[in-house]
């Protein structure tokens, strides 16, 4: 009411009553003597008020999906969506860089025309497996730590700002909302590592000359390839948005990802090299990863203690932890700055 | 030397005073602060030593940014900021003498209020005994000597509140600093928090108060600074610059059916100096005396049989006002 | 006020406010969940090691015949090398000692098993090794059949050692030491690839890494981002300080957390490793110079990555990225200990402190790992290549005590440097 006093014609306007215009609002003083003098007004008017609902059709569900999903990949590429962290951008294009290694060297193979150089980095079901699954370097430097930069800043982002409320108050259910979560995260992942992988086959096809009948021939394997490459993304993923829902800081689930991939891969060759045991690569995301992918492309096997399905289960068991975990605590989650 | 682990030795003495004798307490020489191409202070000039003062300004006008300076959170742009005649950018040293209440919400809410005060008391040098007596004594001070041993997390907002203040206490401050103390207070919470200032300035300190409503600041003070934009608008006492606003000129917008026959009857009236006639329908008249006018205008237009539509005072708003005052004491 | 006049040194001063910072940041950290959550699943991790270590250490080792002499090949009862032993024919079933005046009876196959075992207790270069069975010192050969390593003494093992590379060369006279105690040597060469690879590996990498990963990089950003730092830094105390006794508290807690770990880990080998008395005392020294490193590395990893989380809001960011780097130079470390690249590290400082120590206490390694390798001639002994993974000569190729001295003191310079430059970009920040 105190905003009108000065708009009232039998108010006398003083100095004091402009500075009461520009200062005195809502005190919430009720007992306060200056404000009930100063309050001169008589009238007061109330005006009806309607409510008018909107009338407009609501976008199909695939639609909204399609927003949350495109509004986290475009932040990779430009401004006005997610804003990513430039150094997470910059590190993504390095490791995607870094990962077009061998590709490189198969197009110089070519151009050199070494068959020993070829059968270092050209396509080959070892150099497959090895572009997905090799330790060093892709799944020290590039893989895990692109997971990791991602899902440092996703749920736990939204739950320490409460920006979630802004999904939330939204026709999206938490299932979408999570599921794209999911997926802009495993596609930003997948556009690293399977679109590099994709330039290292067609860089043998270029490089080559490759024909049909050598793509038959390779297709399997390839899309053998593909498998295991979602199989890593799939379960760095999870594991990396459990953490990520579990925490409001900005640091513990990035960290806690290559605590878990590197700790327990670390724990696992120890007790390999020195106890000859190849147990504890079972609790190994990347070691289960690893044994399943050969099993699939087809290398040799370097865990010979158990069958790879053992892998594979574990693998099951491992993902299966990490999304009951993501699912109970988004489910949960409060809408609310924690 | 063996550490004083036990922290039982000897009392600390006032911390090292910084040595500029007579220096103002507070000292800004053409302070600006701007982050890119926004100001937020622009050419700040201001001196104070003792008292209460309020620093008055809405959302955004450079307050808190003006404490931060003060306290060496941020460093200055251009011009010179002293505290106790030494720089405090990088220099903690003049901070022995200051308390400051900083407006963040967030505080340490796994401490009780005698820990959180304590552990910041033993930052002055106190020892362990010292700080906890130190700190008892500021919570009684501020009325929270009951709840001392409980934790911050599960203290109402005014509680909240007076511990911060206490904890700028702590140190017994030559100048006490506190941004927006009444924030989002309820009454009764707001009323001994305004006592606990009242009494610091009482006891001879130098007090800023941060507020973006008059009315809390006229309860507490009459000495004021009031900043827009950036910009130091108003400075001194309160009823001083009421009187000084009397004297702006007023305009008082009319929109009725024939404006020219209106002036004529409006002219006649001693406390207008100036008519305009933007177009047929509106008048607009200037005076010294808005009030005196204002309360003549109904009787004028009923007693000529004048039809109005709107009675309106187009810069009575804050922003008019505000240029006002920065044109003039520019 | 009821202060009195006293003047109190600059020290007490100090020391209150390192005191007030260290102690606010212990009890800080001992709030949270996720400090007691790292810390235990560290724990658990370093147990589940050890469960395999003493699994291993108690298990039983097949007792494999090196030399095969304790096969009978001629099918007369008389092992191969009790045959050997009194020069009767090993393939004819008719020649055998039990046709010699006075007849000898036949031995059970077991005694010809382990039954030559190392016998290089000095570990000096020169003459080791004794022919426990006898089956080289037999009356029947000539002395250079029994000194076919030409050092004029017969039956004896001459070793050199190849001071470039730290290998020895194993010259032995033939049937000498030649079928060693497998369970003795492996169970030696495992508890020592044990203590290794745990105090390597785990305590000091493990713990030394993620621990103030965990702990250390939000130490002064999170009270930055939260708004908290302003209570602080509002206080006469200079921002420097602030860092240093932050990270002074979180070094309370991770320390105290990483003694404890090493006192246990000592203790439980210390009693289930093999020894002659109860307790394995030469490996004190072992356990004390990865203290020495866990120490070192948790300090510099915390002022590194505090110091990370000053310069940017998303330290983290390039936290991770080191944290990769230093595992891949710890499994350089492994394999080639004496690597430039090492340098660039933190982690190679500290192995090489490890490594150091484990030269000091455990001098005879190199020549244990090459034991094994040769074990008879018909090597490798189990255990012996696990050994040969985790054991790594330290790399500056200097003394031992040198290299211990120079490791930490370039690693107290990393963490010297990563405070200077920590609290000058603190000091830099504004803080909103």
């Amino acid at each position: 009411m105190r905003e009108e006093v000065a708009l009232q014609p039998e108010a006398p306007v003083t100095g004091q009553g402009r500075m009461d215009v520009a200062w005195g609002a809502n005190t919430g003083d009720e007992t306060d003597q200056e404000l009930s003098q100063a309050n001169t007004a008589q009238g007061g008017e109330i005006f009806e008020q309607h409510y008018t609902p909107w009338r407009g059709t609501l976008n199909p569900r695939w639609m909204r999906n399609w927003a949350i999903l495109r509004h986290h990949l475009l932040g990779i590429f430009r401004k006005g969506h997610r804003p990513w962290t430039m150094p997470t951008r910059i590190f993504i294009l390095i490791a995607f860089l870094a990962s077009l290694s061998d590709a490189g060297m198969t197009l110089l193979s070519g151009l050199v025309g070494s068959s020993e150089f070829h059968g270092l980095f050209g396509v080959s079901r070892d150099n497959l497996y090895g572009h997905v699954l090799g330790f060093f370097p892709r799944n020290v430097l590039y893989y895990p730590i692109i997971a990791a930069l991602l899902v440092g800043s996703v749920i736990s982002e939204d739950r320490e700002h409460g920006t979630s409320a802004l999904y939330f108050s939204r026709p999206v259910s938490r299932f979408d909302y999570v599921s794209m979560k999911f997926v802009s995260v495993a596609l930003i992942q997948a556009m690293v590592v399977l679109g590099s992988y994709l330039l290292y086959f067609l860089a043998e096809v270029v490089a080559y000359g490759r024909g049909w009948a050598w793509m038959v021939d390779v297709f399997p394997m390839f899309l053998a390839g593909i498998l295991a490459g979602l199989l890593l993304i799939f379960t760095y993923t999870s594991i990396g948005l459990s953490l990520s829902s579990v925490s409001t800081g900005r640091f513990f689930p990035g960290i806690g990802l290559l605590a878990i991939v590197f700790g327990t891969k670390t724990l696992a060759s120890i007790v390999k090299n020195l106890f000859e045991r190849e147990i504890l690569y079972l609790v190994s995301p990347y070691d289960c990863v690893a044994h399943v992918g050969q099993a699939v492309i087809g290398t040799q096997t370097t865990y010979d203690q158990y069958s790879w399905t053992y892998s594979l289960l574990a693998l099951v068991a491992m993902n299966a932890l990490a999304l009951y975990v993501l699912a109970t605590r988004v489910a949960s989650m409060e809408v609310t700055r924690e | 030397m063996i550490p004083d682990i036990t922290q039982q030795g000897k009392p600390a003495q006032t911390a090292p005073q910084p040595s500029v004798p007579n220096a103002p307490v507070v000292y800004f020489q053409g302070v600006s602060k701007s982050y890119g191409r926004i100001h937020a202070l622009s050419n700040i000039t201001l001196g104070l030593t003792g008292g209460v003062t309020g620093i008055l300004g809405m959302n955004g006008a450079g307050k808190s940014t003006l404490f931060k300076l003060l306290m060496g959170k941020l460093r200055p742009s251009a011009g010179e900021v002293k505290l106790f005649g030494t720089n405090p950018w990088k220099n903690p040293a003049p901070y022995a003498k200051v308390g400051f209440v900083p407006e963040h919400e967030k505080m340490h809410d796994w401490m009780t209020a005698l820990d959180f005060v304590s552990t910041f008391a033993r930052l002055h040098g106190m020892t362990r005994q010292e700080a906890e007596r130190e700190a008892m004594r500021v919570l009684d001070f501020v009325g929270l000597a009951d709840v001392a041993h409980k934790e911050i997390g599960r203290f109402s907002k005014g509680m909240r509140q007076r511990t911060k203040i206490a904890h700028a206490l702590v140190n017994d401050p030559e100048l006490i600093i506190l941004d927006e103390p009444l924030q989002g207070c309820d009454p009764l919470a707001r009323t001994t928090i305004m006592n606990v200032i009242r009494e610091l300035g009482k006891l001879g300190r130098t007090v800023l108060v941060s507020s973006h409503i008059l009315n809390e600041i006229e309860r507490i003070t009459e000495q004021i600074v009031i900043l827009h934009h950036g910009k130091l608008v108003a400075l001194g006492n309160l009823h001083a610059i009421r009187e000084r606003l009397d004297q702006i000129p007023h305009t008082i917008r009319i929109v009725g059916e024939d404006a020219r026959n209106m002036a004529k009857d409006i002219l006649d009236h001693p406390a207008v100096f100036g008519l305009r006639f933007p177009n047929e329908t509106e008048l607009l008249i200037q005076t010294y005396h808005f009030g005196e006018l204002h309360a003549e205008l109904p009787r004028l237009i009923v007693e000529n049989n004048h039809r109005v539509h709107l009675i309106d005072n187009p810069d009575d708003d804050l922003e008019s006002l505000l240029n006002y005052l920065a044109g003039g004491s520019a | 006020m009821s202060r009195t006049d006293e003047v109190p040194s600059l020290w007490s001063g100090l020391d209150r406010k390192a005191m007030a910072v260290a102690e606010f940041t212990v009890r800080q950290q001992r709030k949270r969940l996720s400090t007691w959550v790292v810390l235990l699943v560290g724990i658990a991790a370093m147990g589940v090691l050890t469960m395999f270590y003493i699994d291993s250490m108690t298990r039983d080792y097949e007792a494999v015949d090196n030399d095969g002499d304790s096969y009978d090949w001629d099918m007369d009862g008389y092992p191969n090398g009790q045959e050997r032993l009194y020069g009767t024919d090993l393939l004819d079933a008719d020649s055998h000692p039990g046709l010699l005046s006075p007849p000898i009876p036949p031995d059970d196959a077991s005694v010809w098993v382990n039954e030559d075992d190392f016998d290089w207790d000095a570990l000096n270069e020169g003459s080791v090794g004794y022919d426990d069975n006898g089956d080289c010192n037999v009356e029947e050969r000539t002395d250079s059949q029994k000194d076919r390593n030409g050092n004029g003494i017969p039956c004896d093992i001459q070793l050199d050692l190849n001071r470039y590379s730290g290998t020895y060369l194993i010259s032995t006279d033939g049937n000498v030491d030649e079928d060693p105690d497998d369970e003795a040597y492996a169970l030696e060469a495992i508890h020592r690839s044990f203590v290794l690879a745990i105090g390597k590996l785990g305590v000091v990498f493990l713990i030394g890494i993620f621990v103030p990963l965990f702990m250390a990089t939000g130490l002064i950003r999170q009270e930055m981002t939260s708004g908290t730092m302003h209570f602080m830094l509002a206080k006469p105390i200079a921002r420097g300080e602030v860092f240093l006794y932050r990270i002074l508290g979180f070094l309370a807690i991770a320390w105290t957390y990483v003694t404890l770990l090493i006192v246990l880990l000592a203790i439980v080998t210390g009693l289930a490793g093999p020894s002659e008395g109860v307790f394995r005392f030469a490996d004190l020294g072992v356990w004390l110079s990865v203290w020495l490193a866990a120490l070192l590395a948790v300090m510099v990893y915390s002022m590194l990555f505090c110091m990370l989380g000053v310069l940017w809001k998303h330290g983290m960011v390039l936290a991770l990225p080191i944290a990769a780097w230093e595992l891949g130079m710890i499994l350089t470390t492994l394999g080639a200990p004496d690597a430039a690249i090492l340098r660039f590290s933190v982690i190679g400082w500290a192995m090489n402190i490890v490594d150091a120590g484990a030269a000091l206490a455990w001098s005879d390694t190199p020549l244990l790992i090459q034991m094994g390798m040769w074990g008879g001639g018909n090597g490798p002994l189990e255990g012996a290549e696990a050994l040969d993974i985790f054991a790594s000569t330290p790399g500056l190729n200097l003394s031992a005590l040198a290299t211990v001295v120079i490791s930490s003191l370039v690693m107290l310079g990393q963490a010297a440097a990563c405070w200077l430059l920590g609290s000058t970009l603190f000091k830099g920040k504004e803080i909103e």
